[in-house]
C-alpha cells in the first residue's frame, strides 16, 4: 500500500519523536518521496488510520504490539539515520 | 529567526554532580535548576517520573544520554534546557548507567525544533557525549553545548 503519511511517536510527543520526525523528513526526501507527510505525536495517537506508517523507538515497542509489521518501524537507535534509512527503504520500496 | 543554543541554555542551568541516590533522585536534581529559574513548575518533576513509570525510560535516547522531559501541560512554563552531568551515572535501565542528563522544558510540541536539531546531531556521535560526560568543569560543559555548530 502506498504510504502518504508517517507518524513518529514517543512518550511525550516532543522530544525523541521530534528528532525522528526531522530525520524521517530528511530521509524520505533523500529516497525521492518528498510528497510523504511526516508528523510527530505521542504513542497514544497510534491507531489504525492515523498514518500509513508509525515510527517508534525500541523502548516503546510494546506499545505498538497490535500494529502490523508492515505499518511500523521500531528503531534500535533513534538518532541513527542509517538505520532509519535502511528501514524506510524497506517500506517505501 | 532560528533559535540558538544560547537562547535555550543558560550557564547557571549547567551543573556537575558526583552521584544521585537513584534515578528518581536524579530527575529531581536535573530539573531543579529549571524550577528555580521559573521555567517549569515543581510538578514537572513528578510528571517526568510518572511518565517513566508508565512508559519506561524512553527518554534515554542513546547509551549515556537521557533527554528528560514531560508534556507541556505537565508543568512547563517557558522553553529552556538544563544539563546535569552525573559522574557516577544513573541507572534508568539496570546495568546501563547514564552520565549526561539533558532536561527539556517545551511549551508546545515543536517550537524548540532548532535546538533539537543541534542536540540530535551532537548526540548522534558518541564521542560528543563522552566529551560532555568527562568535561572538567561546568563551564566546559556549557561551552561544548553553546559552541556546537548548528547544521
Amino acid at each position: 500500500m502506498a504510504i502518504h503519511k508517517i507518524l513518529c511517536c514517543c512518550g511525550s510527543g516532543l522530544g525523541s519523536s521530534l528528532i525522528v520526525h526531522m530525520n524521517t523528513e530528511e530521509v524520505v526526501k533523500k529516497l525521492g518521496h518528498p510528497e510523504i507527510e511526516v508528523d510527530h505525536s505521542t504513542i497514544s495517537d497510534i491507531h489504525e488510520g492515523a498514518a500509513d506508517l508509525f515510527v517508534v523507538g525500541g523502548d516503546l515497542a510494546d506499545f505498538v504490539n497490535n500494529v502490523p509489521d508492515d505499518k511500523k518501524i521500531v528503531l534500535k537507535n533513534i538518532l541513527d539515520k542509517n538505520e532509519l534509512e535502511e528501514k524506510l527503504k524497506a517500506h517505501l520500496g | 529567526m532560528a533559535l540558538t543554543m544560547s537562547d535555550m541554555l543558560k550557564r547557571e542551568n549547567v551543573q556537575i554532580v558526583d552521584s544521585c541516590k537513584d534515578w528518581e533522585d536524579s530527575v529531581h536534581v536535573a530539573v531543579q535548576p529549571l524550577v528555580d529559574g521559573g521555567y517549569v513548575k515543581p510538578e514537572y518533576i513528578d510528571g517526568i517520573i510518572q511518565n517513566a513509570k508508565e512508559l519506561g525510560p524512553y527518554f534515554v535516547l542513546v547509551p549515556d544520554l537521557a533527554l528528560l522531559h514531560a508534556r507541556p501541560e505537565q508543568g512547563a512554563i517557558k522553553k529552556q534546557l538544563a544539563v546535569t552531568v552525573v559522574r557516577k551515572g544513573v541507572e534508568f535501565k539496570k546495568g546501563e548507567p547514564c552520565r549526561v542528563l539533558v532536561t527539556l522544558a517545551a511549551e508546545d510540541s515543536d517550537s524548540h525544533i532548532d535546538v533539537m536539531r543541534i542536540l540530535a546531531s551532537m548526540f548522534a556521535d558518541p564521542a560528543n557525549i563522552e566529551k560532555v560526560a568527562t568535561a572538567e568543569t561546568a563551564d566546559d560543559v556549557y561551552s561544548l553545548f553553546v559552541n556546537f555548530p548548528a547544521a
